[in-house]
C-alpha cells in the first residue's frame, strides 16, 4: 500500500511537471504590421517549437564564394560574416531566426515563416559594399577605345557570336543583377544623338577619331555628363564579356575602374532600354564602413524612394574633404559595383548623404538600408543549400500529421481494447499518458517537432503498446499456469523486461546514430524517437504495474484478471 | 479472455524452403529491376540537385511542364505528379546542372522558375518547396547517412554479440540483413525515393527487426532449459508457436499505425511510411523464417558440445546462455 502510494505520488509527479513543461506562455513574438514593418509583442502560446517543414521557412548553408579570388583567412573571415549576416537577419524581422556556423566552412541561416525566397536570399547574400567615387571627366576611356577597340578584335571576341549566344538567351544569369535594386526603373532619358548630349561628351571632341565600327566604341554612346556612357540593354552581356578578358583589362585605362549602373532606362521609342556605364576613379573617396545610420525615406523631389545615411565624425571630416575638392565633378555611390546615382557634387559634403533607388519599393530601401546599417559582408558568400517550405505546405503536413495520428491512436485503442479487455483499458490510459509525457518531454528539453518527428510520434502510438502487449501476454501464461492474477502481474513484468529493455536499446541505439549525423528534419524524427521509447518505458511498465496494482488493492486480488 | 493463435502447434520451420525462395525470388526481381530501369532513386540530398514543387492554379499537364523545360534546355528533369492533380516535383539532378550549383545552390531553380514563367506564365503556379543541395552538401549528406547506417550496424552487432550467445547472434544478423536487403528491394520496386528521411526509417526498422526475433530467442533459450533432448527443430517451433501471439499483436499495433501514416499523413512523409509499413511486415517474416532456419543451420554445422551435459545450464544470464540440445 505505501509503496503504491509512493508509485501514484511518482506518477502525479510526472503529470504535474508534464503539465508544467505544455501550459501556453508568454512568449515574445515579432509580428508583421500592415505597413510591412515588424513588432514586438508577447502572446500565450503553446511551447512546441515546429521545425521549418512544420510552420514554412526556410533554411540556407552559405559558404564562403572562392570563386573571384580566394581567401587567406577563411575562418576569420567565415567569422566576421557570421556577424554581419546575424546582424542583418536580427533586423530582417522574423520570428526566432537561427545564424549559426556549422562545422568550419558553412553559415546555416534558417528563417521561419519566410515567403519571400528571393528577398531573404538577398538581404543574406549581398555584400553591400558601399563605395564613393569620382566620375572621370578627362575622357580617359575615349583615348583607351582605340586599343580596347584593337584588344577585343585581337582576342577574336567579336566574332565568336555563336558560342556566346547563351548569354543573350538568358541575360539574367551573365548578368546578375540583385534582385533588390533591378525594378524597372522610372527615369526617362532620351538617348538619341541630340547635340546636347553631344557637346556634353567633351572627351570626345576627337570624334574623328572614333572609329565607330570598332566592336567596343560600337556599343558605346555618350552620356550626359563625361564619364557616362549609355549601353543598349541587350549589349550588356556582350560588354561584360569583352570586359572579362584579360587582354581588354589590361587595355582599361589605369587608374580607373568601368561600371554599369544599376538600373535600366526607357530610351526613345522603338530604341529598347538602356543601361548606363560610367568611368569612374578607382580609388574611393570614402567607403560605407564609417556609416553609422541608413533609413529609407521617400524621395520628395523625385517621387520614388532614398535611403538617406550618416558617417560618423571621421567619416564625415574625409567625406567633406573631398567632395570640397571635387566640387561641379560627378560622385558616383557604387554599391557592390554598380553605380546607384552620380549626382554632381554642388559643394562640400558633411556628414549626411543619400542613395537614390531608381526604381524600387519601399521594402527595397528598407532592405538597403538594413544591409548597409549591418555592415558589408568580409567575404562574398554563396549559397550551398536552400530548402524553402512554403507555409501553407507546412500547415498541411500538420494537418494530415494530426489526422493520421488520431487515426493511429483509435486503431490502437481498438485492438488493445478488444483484445485485452480492461487491461487493454489500463494500456490505452498509459498510452494516453505516453502521448502526453513525449509532448511534454520535447517541449520541456526545446526540442523541435519536424515532419519526420510527427511521423515518429504516429510510429511511437504503436510501438509504445508493444511493451504492454509483451507483459500481458507473459501474464496470460503465468495465468494459464494457475498462478493468482497477483503472482502472475508480478511474474509478468519481470519477465518481459529483458525483451523490452531489448527493444529500447535498439531503439536508442539508432536514435543516438541518427541524431548525430541526420539533418534538421531527421533529427527531430531522433529526439522522437529516444524520447518517445524513454517515456514509453515508464508509461508501459511503471505506470500500467501501478494501474493494475491499484485494481489488485481494490479488488482484494479476489477477483480474476480481465486480461 | 479472447484468444488468437493460442497453443497452436504449426510446424513453421518446415516451410523454410518455400519462404527461402519466395523472399529469394523478391529480392532477385527487386535487383533485377536495377538493370531495367536504373539505379536506387536518390533523393537531391544525396545527388545534389534541385527539388521544387508546384502547385498550380488549375490542374496542370506533366507534358507541358516538361515542354517548358526542355524549351529552356534544362536536361533531364523529371517531372512527377505530386499527390493532387494540380501538384507536381521537378526534380534536376544531371551532373551538368548540379555542377553548376556548386556556384550557388539557387541556379538551378531559378532557371526552373523563368522557363515556367515563360512558358506557362508566372501567374499559373506557385512553388510550395525548395531543396536546392549544391554538390558539396550532397556528397557530404551521403557520406554521413552511409556512416550513420554502418554505425548502426556495428552497434546493433555488438548488443547483439552481447546479448546472445554467437549462434544466436549470427542468425539474427542474418535476419536483420535480410531485412535491410528485401526492405532495398521494395525501394527500388516501388521507385521510391531514398532521402534521409527514408534512411531513417531503414535504421529503424534494423532495430524493429531484432526485437522480434529476440523475443523469439528468448523463448528459444527458455524452452531449451526444460527440453532434454528435444531436437532443436522442435524447440524453435515450439517457441515460435509460443511467441505467435504477441508477435502478431505487438506487429498489429505497429503495422495499423504506420498504415495511417501512409494513407493519411500525405504525400511528403509516404516513402517514409512505405518503408515502414512493409518492414514491419518483413519483420515478422525474418524473425521465423530467416534467423530460425539460419540457427539450425548453424547448429547442424558447429554443434555444441554434448560434454558439457545433455541439460542444458540453467541459469539464464545474458553473456551465458549456452541451452544444450542436440538431436
Amino acid at each position: 500500500m505505501n509503496s503504491l502510494r509512493s508509485r501514484l505520488l511518482l506518477i502525479a509527479a510526472a503529470i504535474g511537471l508534464s503539465v508544467f513543461a505544455l501550459f501556453p506562455r508568454q512568449t515574445a513574438v515579432r509580428e508583421k504590421t500592415p505597413d510591412g514593418s515588424f513588432t514586438e509583442t508577447t502572446k500565450r502560446l503553446w511551447p512546441l517549437k515546429y521545425g521549418l517543414d512544420l510552420q514554412g521557412g526556410m533554411h540556407l548553408a552559405l559558404e564562403i564564394d572562392e570563386s573571384k579570388g580566394a581567401v587567406a583567412d577563411k575562418k576569420d573571415a567565415l567569422g566576421r560574416a557570421l556577424k554581419t549576416v546575424r546582424n542583418r537577419i536580427d533586423q530582417f524581422g522574423v520570428s526566432e531566426p537561427v545564424v549559426q556556423l556549422a562545422g568550419d566552412d558553412r553559415i546555416i541561416v534558417e528563417l521561419p515563416g519566410i515567403d519571400d525566397q528571393q528577398r531573404a536570399q538577398d538581404v543574406v547574400q549581398q555584400s553591400a559594399f558601399l563605395q564613393f567615387q569620382i566620375v572621370d571627366k578627362s575622357g580617359a576611356l575615349d583615348k583607351a577605345l582605340p586599343r580596347l577597340d584593337a584588344a577585343v578584335r585581337s582576342r577574336r571576341l567579336d566574332v565568336s557570336s555563336g558560342a556566346p549566344a547563351a548569354d543573350t538567351a538568358r541575360p539574367s544569369s551573365a548578368t546578375p543583377l540583385s534582385g533588390l535594386l533591378s525594378g524597372d526603373t522610372a527615369k526617362k532619358v532620351t538617348v538619341a544623338a541630340s547635340p546636347d548630349s553631344a557637346k556634353a561628351a567633351v572627351g570626345a571632341t576627337d570624334s574623328a577619331k572614333r572609329d565607330v565600327n570598332g566592336p567596343m566604341t560600337r556599343l558605346l554612346q555618350a552620356g550626359q555628363v563625361p564619364g557616362q556612357f549609355y549601353v543598349k540593354e541587350i549589349d550588356v552581356p556582350r560588354l561584360t564579356r569583352y570586359l572579362a578578358d584579360s587582354a581588354v583589362r589590361a587595355a582599361i585605362p589605369p587608374g580607373k575602374v568601368l561600371r554599369f549602373g544599376a538600373d535600366t532606362l526607357a530610351g526613345a521609342p522603338g530604341q529598347g532600354t538602356f543601361r548606363e556605364f560610367y568611368v569612374l576613379d578607382s580609388r574611393p573617396i570614402i567607403t560605407g564602413e564609417f556609416l553609422t545610420d541608413a533609413k529609407p525615406n521617400s524621395d520628395p523631389l523625385q517621387g520614388g524612394y532614398i535611403v538617406e545615411f550618416e558617417f560618423n565624425a571621421e567619416g564625415g571630416r574625409v567625406f567633406r574633404k573631398e567632395t570640397g575638392r571635387h566640387v561641379r565633378d560627378n560622385m558616383a555611390v557604387v554599391l557592390d559595383d554598380r553605380v546607384m546615382t552620380a549626382p554632381t557634387i554642388n559643394s562640400a559634403i558633411g556628414r549626411n548623404g543619400q542613395i537614390t533607388l531608381g526604381g524600387g519599393t519601399l521594402q527595397d530601401a528598407q532592405d538597403l538600408a538594413l544591409v548597409l546599417r549591418a555592415g558589408a559582408l568580409p567575404v562574398p558568400l554563396k549559397v550551398a543549400e536552400i530548402r524553402n517550405i512554403g507555409a501553407s505546405l507546412g500547415q498541411d503536413s500538420i494537418d494530415k500529421g494530426k489526422r493520421a495520428f488520431g487515426i493511429a491512436i483509435a486503431l490502437v485503442i481498438v485492438i488493445m481494447v478488444g483484445y485485452y479487455r480492461f487491461s487493454g483499458g489500463i494500456a490505452v490510459v498509459a498510452l494516453g499518458l505516453y502521448i502526453f509525457f513525449t509532448l511534454a518531454a520535447l517541449a520541456g528539453f526545446g526540442a523541435t517537432l519536424t515532419l519526420p518527428g510527427l511521423a515518429g510520434l504516429v510510429l511511437g502510438v504503436g510501438i509504445a503498446v508493444d511493451a504492454n502487449v509483451l507483459i500481458f501476454e507473459r501474464i496470460r501464461e503465468e495465468m494459464d499456469r494457475g498462478k493468482s492474477a497477483r503472482l502472475s502481474i508480478d511474474e509478468g513484468f519481470t519477465h518481459a523486461l529483458s525483451a523490452i529493455v531489448d527493444t529500447s536499446v535498439a531503439t536508442i541505439l539508432s536514435g543516438a546514430v541518427l541524431y548525430q549525423y541526420g539533418t534538421g528534419p531527421v533529427r527531430g524524427f531522433a529526439v522522437t524517437l529516444v524520447v518517445g521509447v524513454a517515456a514509453s518505458l515508464f508509461t508501459a511498465i511503471f505506470v500500467t504495474r501501478t494501474l493494475l496494482l491499484l485494481w489488485l488493492d481494490r479488488t482484494g486480488g479476489t477477483k480474476p484478471l480481465s486480461i | 479472455m479472447l484468444r488468437i493463435f493460442h497453443n497452436t502447434k504449426y510446424d513453421f520451420i518446415k516451410w523454410w524452403k518455400v519462404a527461402a525462395i519466395v523472399t529469394g525470388a523478391f529480392i532477385a526481381i527487386g535487383f533485377a529491376s536495377f538493370a531495367v530501369t536504373g539505379g536506387i532513386n536518390y533523393s537531391v540530398e544525396f545527388t545534389g540537385g534541385t527539388l521544387v514543387q508546384l502547385k498550380f492554379k488549375q490542374t496542370a499537364d506533366a507534358a507541358k511542364i516538361r515542354a517548358a523545360l526542355d524549351a529552356a534546355g534544362i536536361k533531364g528533369a523529371e517531372v512527377q505528379q505530386f499527390g493532387a492533380a494540380d501538384e507536381y516535383t521537378v526534380r534536376a539532378q544531371d551532373k551538368a546542372l548540379v555542377a553548376q550549383q556548386d556556384a550557388g545552390a539557387e541556379k538551378v531553380e531559378d532557371q526552373i522558375r523563368a522557363a515556367l514563367s515563360k512558358s506557362l506564365g508566372a501567374e499559373t503556379y506557385s512553388v510550395v518547396r525548395t531543396e536546392a543541395i549544391g554538390p558539396k552538401v550532397g556528397e557530404e549528406l551521403s557520406r554521413r547517412a552511409l556512416l550513420a547506417m554502418v554505425l548502426v550496424s556495428v552497434a546493433t552487432l555488438i548488443y547483439l554479440a552481447f546479448r546472445f550467445e554467437w549462434r544466436f547472434g549470427v542468425a539474427a544478423v542474418a535476419a536483420t540483413l535480410h531485412d535491410t536487403i528485401v526492405t532495398l528491394a521494395f525501394i527500388k520496386l516501388l521507385h521510391l525515393e531514398v532521402s534521409l528521411t527514408v534512411v531513417a526509417a531503414i535504421l529503424t526498422l534494423l532495430g524493429y527487426s531484432m526485437n522480434d526475433t529476440i523475443i523469439i530467442f528468448d523463448r528459444v533459450r527458455e524452452n531449451l532449459k526444460t527440453a532434454g533432448r528435444t531436437r532443436l527443430y522442435d524447440v524453435l517451433n515450439r517457441s515460435i508457436n509460443d511467441t505467435l501471439p504477441r508477435s502478431i499483436m505487438t506487429h498489429a499495433t505497429t503495422f495499423v499505425a504506420s498504415l495511417a501514416l501512409l494513407l493519411f499523413a500525405g504525400e511528403v512523409i509516404r516513402p517514409f511510411a512505405w518503408v515502414m509499413t512493409f518492414g514491419v511486415v518483413v519483420a515478422t517474416f525474418s524473425s521465423i523464417y530467416v534467423a530460425g532456419p539460419v540457427l539450425l543451420w548453424i547448429e547442424a554445422k558447429y554443434p555444441r558440445k554434448a560434454s558439457t551435459g545433455a541439460a542444458a545450464r540453467t541459469d539464464g544470464s545474458a553473456k551465458r546462455p549456452g541451452a544444450v540440445a542436440t538431436r
